[in-house]
């Protein structure tokens, strides 16, 4: 596979990827393109593995996960927090607004819990692939879901 | 159930993702920019390869800096035999027009016995054939074409056209490089037989040795005014310059250190122009002879003023010493020529 091929395929999946770990398409845009530059530049070595793709979500779930760890957080921090105050007319909405919550309570999460739950509910993968694109243990990411579950769920309490 | 309203709201930001095209495209352009940087850094170290290589008397030269991943990592190529002659040409400020001429011009070469090196200086004002353009001075031949690389070309082909001999490899030095490569190195130390007020700085160099920071190396570079022999002065500084940078190169070994040289070749910035040789690095660095720890012999290229009916001022060569000095560079035989004519020799301690 080139590069040109293997960005035509793929490169829509994985700025959606991103769009999902970061919360912010223009976030999204640059940990995309950093990562992308460097699969470029060493091609060969991204394509003499068995799975390019999985290669290439690594390396930018790893990107996300380690790049400007300060700034990062703050920018998430800052674009996240849901803005209060809008008023719920009726429970239909109360329970979109509800939904919405949700997207804004994973920014406060740390980056590596958050990266787990879009690998396990937004890319449907089995634990063993998660673990391996994280490069921790099976068990490790198990921890990992459930406690960035329970904190969520901790947050639903809070609110209701 | 929370994992469900973790799909939807993931769901409904798919449309959040930008568009593919332009993406890509800053991508690509992204890469070329890295690809751009990557490949100047790897010239900058080709170049203090080359320098590393006339000075310390290696027997081979640079890698081809294009098809080299890594420059240390590079393939080993068995070093070349025989004499090797290699240029080293110090350009000056660049013109109003953009164009620079040479300062020095020095050709370094190394015998097959492989003793040490003659550091052999050509005059920058020396009246030479130009490609086309009938006559002109050798140093205008670095300011032939749109950049230092073809300057380098046409000045490349005036010295082997006025020497006869071929050059191995050759290394353009700007004022920046020279500055960052003797900072890198920890400044370099040089003997001077007289005072040198600086012409541009107005600061004074006392007669003797004295180690000097990449400012002031190039400060001293630069000198020709209140000199007895103007230009000529100059060359053997420049000669007395490259015989210091090789002692400090030496001292510190950096050239059997990987990781000295590595750090000294980043630390040197773009600036200089290389001309490739056919070997790697580590052939480079395997093949270091005797050559590195004698003193070097510094010698000019014999030279009588008069030039030209439109080049009055330029220089010619002597007609007496010049033949039988050609004749003693492209024969190998320097050691027997200097030693004959020690008047011509430059004092470089």
């Amino acid at each position: 596979m080139t590069y040109e091929e293997f960005a035509d395929a793929r490169l829509g999946a994985l700025l959606r990827y991103a769009v999902m770990l970061t919360g912010d398409p223009h976030q999204a845009q640059d940990l995309v393109q950093e990562t992308m530059v460097r699969v470029q530049l060493n091609w060969r070595r991204v394509a003499r593995s068995d799975a390019p793709e999985r290669y290439v979500r690594r390396m930018l779930t790893n990107q996300f996960v380690d790049w400007r760890r300060g700034s990062w957080a703050r920018r998430v921090l800052l674009r996240g927090e849901p803005d209060e105050g809008v008023p719920a007319p009726a429970d239909h909405a109360q329970s979109a607004v509800d939904r919405d919550q949700v997207w804004s309570w994973l920014s406060r999460l740390p980056r590596r819990q958050r990266a787990t739950l879009v690998l396990r509910y937004y890319e449907d993968l089995p634990d063993a692939e998660i673990a391996e694109i994280l490069g921790c243990a099976v068990g490790t990411v198990r921890s990992c879901i459930s406690r960035a579950l329970a904190t969520l769920r901790a947050e639903y309490v809070e609110v209701c | 159930m929370i994992e469900d309203d973790l799909r939807a709201a993931f769901a409904r930001r798919e449309e959040l993702a930008p568009a593919v095209g332009p993406v890509r495209a800053a991508i690509d352009r992204a890469v070329v920019r890295r690809r751009r940087r990557r490949l100047r850094v790897r010239l900058a170290g080709t170049a203090l390869a080359v320098v590393a290589a006339a000075l310390a008397g290696f027997t081979v030269i640079a890698p081809r800096p294009a098809e080299t991943p890594n420059l240390i990592a590079a393939p080993a190529t068995p070093p070349p035999s025989g004499a090797l002659n290699m240029l080293l040409v110090g350009a000056d400020a660049a013109g109003t027009d953009g164009s620079r001429r040479a300062d020095s011009i020095l050709l370094v070469h190394l015998p097959a016995d492989r003793s040490r090196l003659y550091l052999v200086a050509l005059p920058r004002d020396l009246v030479v054939p130009m490609t086309g353009r009938g006559t002109g001075k050798l140093n205008a031949s670095l300011a032939a074409g749109t950049d230092l690389t073809a300057g380098y070309q046409a000045t490349r082909q005036a010295v082997a056209q006025l020497t006869g001999v071929r050059i191995d490899a050759g290394a353009v030095l700007t004022y920046r490089a020279t500055r960052e490569l003797t900072d890198a190195v920890g400044g370099v130390s040089m003997c001077l037989p007289a005072e040198i007020r600086s012409h541009h700085t107005r600061r004074t160099y006392p007669a003797g040795c004295q180690r000097l920071d990449g400012s002031a190396a190039v400060d001293v570079l630069r000198q020709r005014y209140n000199m007895p022999d103007g230009a000529l002065d100059r060359d053997r500084n420049a000669a007395r310059y490259a015989a210091g940078l090789l002692h400090r190169i030496r001292e510190q070994g950096v050239l059997t250190n990987p990781v000295l040289l590595s750090r000294l070749i980043t630390k040197v910035g773009s600036g200089v122009v290389t001309d490739t040789g056919e070997s790697s690095l580590p052939a480079l660095l395997a093949a270091a002879g005797t050559a590195a720890t004698a003193e070097p012999v510094a010698v000019g290229l014999p030279v009588r003023h008069g030039g030209t009916k439109e080049l009055p001022y330029g220089f010619r060569l002597d007609s007496a010493l010049a033949p039988g000095f050609l004749d003693a560079l492209r024969g190998d035989r320097l050691a027997e020529w200097t030693a004959a004519h020690p008047k011509q020799v430059t004092t470089l301690r």
